[in-house]
């Protein structure tokens, strides 16, 4: 089966800086793929390549076989970016509409992506003016009028409430069911695990990590210990059996493979630890230990 | 296909125009304002006729065709509009051409302003010349959006509105738009001859005074060229 997006080796430096360093990466056709990764780990230079957006100095980027440069292959894809500002003088209808232009896509088809993104009723309405939540799937009408086979959503997620959280994850899977291929960056990693078929980790540049979001977890440190404890960082580190440990606010999370060696450790070295919870770890606290990055910001 | 993708782009651009006048409205206002100014205070008995039509006319049409376009395009930028509009397949000639295209309703208005003006002042003007000279003045400033685009692909919109005066203001002064040419020292005059205002402010001229047409239009027409291909080289290389 060709992969609807195939990146080879890819390499990409801003000057000195080295933003991606030799990544590969596929998604097939119906398959969700998850980007995760630390603030500055690359995911979004990652995008702006398989976009078309700009170009690695070496590798390759394929999308359905062909260079995402080429507008015929851009106009196959459906994008929602970061951080886009709607032009305050146009409407959701008039972009949805230009937008199929773009794509070579008829104003009917605009419609019925207005429609499938629940945009009903503000056709009339300036984008601009338009809630963090609207603008969001006014990007996805205008990414799925092109009927895409290849979907790439960078934090497409930010700013919506849980319902139309849910709503836009219905839409995206049954794109999936038709044959679409995925690629999604966020930084909610709970949520990636719940509707990726696969996780990808990106840790500077590089991937450290790829599996389904079941391996990854099962890859990991297994249980996390929280405490109130005035134990200095570095020397939990050190302790047997302790993945990672991090400061949040006034506690300590430790993610461990043996928890009960780590409790009797904290309470020997600290007999005023208090607080102590044992959990299972997350698919977040294996991320952590992955990269030993403390959060997965975007 | 692509004419297709243009109409729609040129229709965005004029929609904005349409739904936010008062931008229109006061980038007009300058020119014609001063003009009027102008006129009252060196008119004297005749007014501000043809002539003063054609070089000031120049100037009001570049001040627009100029500043407006490269700081709507860095704003657009800045946004990231433009960046969906490049994911999308948009090719960079058609995005470039719809805001030469949009160029136009400043370049008229302001065009019309002036003449209006000029009009009240002189007393009636020969309205056939008034419509060479204003179509010569139209067709002639908008290769000048190309430079403007060029450097809005580049710049964020407050440092574009700086460097767009600072190009605009020597090159129309050296150009003798603003003052007679007789009256700058001599060594301008020499340069004036390399300035691309000058030749379309003299183009204009030749509507009233006669004379050769032709260097002015080649010159005007290999300032299109060069424009077209820096603003093709910025927005390729922009970060958009």
């Amino acid at each position: 089966m060709e992969h609807v997006l195939e990146v080879r080796s890819l390499v990409h430096r801003y000057g000195e800086r080295v933003a991606l360093d030799g990544v590969d990466l596929t998604v097939d056709p119906g398959e969700i793929v998850a980007l995760l990764g630390p603030n500055g780990a690359g995911k979004t230079t990652l995008v702006r390549n398989v976009i078309g957006l700009v170009r690695g100095e070496s590798g390759a980027v394929r999308v359905a076989g062909g260079d995402p440069k080429d507008a015929r292959i851009r106009r196959r894809m459906g994008v929602v970016q970061q951080s886009v500002g709607f032009p305050r003088s146009l409407t959701v209808g008039e972009i949805v509409i230009g937008a199929a232009a773009r794509k070579g896509k008829s104003a009917a088809e605009a419609r019925s992506a207005i429609t499938e993104m629940g945009l009903t009723g503000l056709e009339g309405r300036r984008a601009a003016k338009l809630s963090g939540g609207q603008q969001q799937r006014l990007q996805l009408a205008m990414g799925l009028v092109s009927d895409p086979i290849l979907l790439v959503l960078d934090e497409p997620t930010e700013g919506l409430d849980v319902e139309a959280r849910r709503r836009f994850w219905a839409t995206i899977q049954s794109r999936r069911a038709d044959g679409a291929g995925v690629l999604v960056t966020t930084h909610l990693v709970e949520e990636a695990a719940s509707i990726a078929d696969r996780v990808v980790v990106l840790d500077e540049g590089r991937i450290v990590a790829v599996g389904t979001p079941d391996e990854l977890r099962r890859r990991l440190p297994g249980r996390r210990v929280e405490a109130w404890t005035t134990i200095p960082i570095e020397e939990i580190r050190s302790l047997d059996g302790v993945r990672s440990a991090a400061r949040r606010g006034e506690r300590t999370v430790i993610t461990t493979t043996d928890s009960e060696t780590v409790v009797r450790a904290l309470l020997d070295l600290d007999p005023g630890a208090r607080d102590l919870t044992v959990a299972t770890a997350t698919l977040e606290d294996a991320l952590v230990a992955i990269t030993h990055h403390e959060e997965m910001v975007s | 296909m692509n004419s297709r993708i243009f109409r729609y782009e040129v229709r965005d651009e004029l929609l904005a125009i349409v739904r936010e006048p008062a931008a229109l409205f006061f980038t007009v206002l300058m020119p014609v304002a001063f003009f009027a100014l102008f006129a009252a205070m060196f008119g004297g008995e005749g007014g501000f006729g043809a002539g003063s039509l054609a070089t000031y006319g120049a100037f009001a049409a570049l001040s627009v065709v100029m500043m407006n376009p490269g700081i709507s395009f860095a704003d657009s930028r800045e946004r990231g509009w433009l960046r969906v509009k490049r994911a999308d397949g948009t090719p960079l000639s058609v995005t470039i051409l719809a805001k030469v295209v949009a160029a136009l309703p400043y370049a008229v208005f302001t065009l019309a302003g002036v003449t209006a003006v000029a009009w009240a002042t002189a007393g009636p003007l020969d309205v056939l010349q008034v419509v060479r000279i204003v179509g010569v003045l139209v067709i002639g400033a908008l290769p000048f959006t190309l430079f403007s685009l060029a450097v809005g692909a580049k710049l964020s919109p407050s440092t574009s509105s700086a460097v767009l005066n600072a190009i605009l203001i020597p090159s129309v002064i050296m150009s003798g738009l603003w003052f007679p040419l007789e009256l700058l020292p001599s060594w301008l005059g020499k340069v004036a001859g390399f300035m691309p205002p000058y030749h379309l402010a003299q183009l204009a001229v030749a509507q009233v005074e006669g004379g050769t047409i032709w260097s002015h239009v080649g010159f005007l027409a290999a300032t299109a060229i060069v424009g077209a291909a820096v603003a093709v080289m910025a927005y390729r290389s922009a970060d958009v």
